[in-house]
């Protein structure tokens, strides 16, 4: 049983041989914890890993995306950050004036992947393999507007905003269109759309500006054979059945700021939930068993033969320990 | 009138707003009038309706821009009259953290809803909130972290606090944040979301 068996299992609800996992982790974690780290990747390892790019051209960046200082990112968002090992914020937004959108630099240079090579990278691992997408267009334009502006122009729904969505979204296409020829097994997408309590915009915005682009992220992912794997952050209830209507296969979400059982009865069997397990209180302040009533908790909600990712962060503040345990209980018999 | 100025408002239209505001005025309608009775009510209603995911992000923002305009225009006319803000909130985010979108829109909405705000911006060192206590007569100072590892910081700026003998309530905020941890440091306020720090806050004004 390889480990992209597994994942596949799981997807399609075939009573997989157990639970697959992934560890996501942020450099912190790295610096941190690098013993504790290394142990739990041995106990553990992934199902789920991602192909690197293998560009032929890098891409134009300045700075460091995890260390103390400005990161200017491939579209040239600049990022400031004041501690290592995690990212920035936005502070000074490249896009001041709507009559720049037709001056913003798309970074061709993520389009010059190495196809052979990612096909070579497929082949020699036995693990389910994403493609380096991660298109995220809501959260691109709110780097480039920075995120002020950029609700305004939600509210307001100036001519130019159409046109950068448009042209963010036409770069995601054909970087998607590429992985799609791969072979790869999923192309991600993201963008966190929840605050604590509910979605950041109205559900009838996002459904009119946004789904679409999902909808298109998830149509060419099928239709090259591969899956559709989505994260977003936050409270996220009231999209959930659009995401499911798209066609979307595996998302990663904060389960732990919605019902989770509620979830469960509507969309159990529907979707594959790719973790997680609460990274804001559980993993960095729980105990190792409240993590593993976490994970029996989502387990009872969301399992269905199959539809469960065993994912979690190891990100800032939290507990080696816990991150271990939540693939203890994973591994546990129901 | 006072009644359109609320409906414009939620709606987030400034012009609107401004040219209400200079109605009123040259109708004779007392500053404190217009604010109390036309814009405050608005950001109110506002302020729930964002609580129950009936409106969101952009819609308190265009608001809460459009309540700034109207203040402008307002502004010296309060002066003249004697009339106070509701309270002073010296807000930040704390040291070693640089995130300040939720710490902005908390901001946007205590002075729509009539707060005089003294934002001390991101990376802010427990003593600058002393300090900025002290001058404006603060009755509350709100602390917002973004991160588990800078949100240890409040624990030494409610201390500091304790110590500079300033008796005013501190009221924490910040995705990492929980009741429990408030309690633990002995912050008096803790609001989850934006909307609740504004009723937080004034909660703890009025106490």
């Amino acid at each position: 049983m390889t480990s992209r068996r597994l994942v596949v299992d799981s997807l399609e609800f075939r009573s997989p041989a157990r639970v697959p996992r992934q560890l996501w982790l942020l450099p912190w974690a790295e610096r941190t914890w690098p013993a504790e780290l290394a142990a739990i990747r041995r106990r553990f390892p992934d199902d789920i890993v991602t192909s690197p790019a293998f560009l032929r051209e890098p891409l134009r960046t300045q700075g460091q995306e995890y260390e103390p200082g400005l990161f200017v990112d491939e579209w040239g968002c600049r990022f400031e950050n004041k501690q290592a090992g995690i990212i920035g914020q936005v502070k000074d937004p490249a896009l001041t004036s709507w009559a720049d959108v037709g001056r913003i630099r798309v970074p061709a240079e993520r389009l010059t992947v190495d196809t052979v090579k990612v096909d070579e990278f497929c082949a020699a691992s036995d693990a389910f393999v994403l493609g380096k997408t991660w298109s995220r267009p809501f959260e691109l334009i709110q780097f480039l507007r920075g995120p002020e502006n950029l609700y305004m122009d939600l509210a307001e729904r100036p001519d130019g905003l159409a046109r950068l969505l448009a042209k963010v979204h036409a770069f995601y296409r054909e970087e998607m269109e590429l992985w799609a020829r791969t072979d790869v097994d999923a192309l991600v997408f993201a963008d966190d759309w929840g605050g604590q309590n509910g979605l950041l915009i109205a559900p009838s915005l996002w459904r009119e500006l946004f789904k679409p682009l999902y909808r298109d992220y998830v149509e060419i992912a099928h239709r090259r054979g591969k899956y559709a794997f989505m994260h977003s952050d936050g409270h996220i209830a009231a999209i959930l059945p659009d995401l499911v209507e798209i066609g979307l296969d595996a998302l990663n979400a904060q389960l732990f700021t919605m019902d989770i059982e509620a979830i469960g009865r509507e969309f159990a069997g529907r979707l594959t939930f790719w973790g997680e397990v609460d990274r804001q209180h559980l993993l960095p302040y729980g105990t190792s068993a409240d993590v593993a009533a976490a994970v029996r908790r989502v387990r009872r909600a969301l399992w269905r033969e199959g539809g469960c990712i065993a994912q979690c962060e190891f990100g800032i503040g939290a507990r080696p320990e816990n991150v271990a345990a939540v693939f203890e209980a994973w591994d546990r018999p129901a | 009138m006072l009644k359109a100025m609320q409906e414009a408002l939620m709606a987030g239209r400034k012009a609107e707003i401004e040219s209400l505001v200079d109605q009123a005025l040259a109708a004779g309608v007392p500053a404190g009038t217009i604010l109390n009775e036309g814009l405050i009510p608005g950001m109110e209603r506002l302020g729930v309706q964002f609580k129950a995911n009936e409106v969101f992000i952009p819609e308190v923002l265009v608001a809460a821009r459009a309540m700034n305009a109207g203040m402008s225009k307002l502004e010296p006319h309060l002066a003249k009259a004697g009339i106070k803000p509701r309270g002073v909130v010296v807000i930040g985010t704390v040291k070693g953290d640089l995130h300040d979108i939720g710490k902005n829109l908390v901001s946007m909405m205590l002075r729509g809803n009539g707060y005089k705000i003294v934002d001390l911006g991101v990376d802010v060192a427990p003593e600058k909130y002393i300090e900025a206590a002290k001058t404006s007569g603060a009755g509350v100072i709100a602390l917002s972290a973004l991160l588990t590892t800078t949100m240890v910081q409040m624990k030494a700026i409610v201390e500091a606090v304790e110590k500079s003998g300033l008796a005013i309530p501190v009221v924490i905020g910040g995705a990492p944040v929980t009741r429990d941890y408030a309690d633990q440091i002995r912050a008096r306020g803790f609001a989850p979301d934006a909307a609740s720090a504004v009723e937080e806050i004034g909660r703890l004004l009025a106490a």
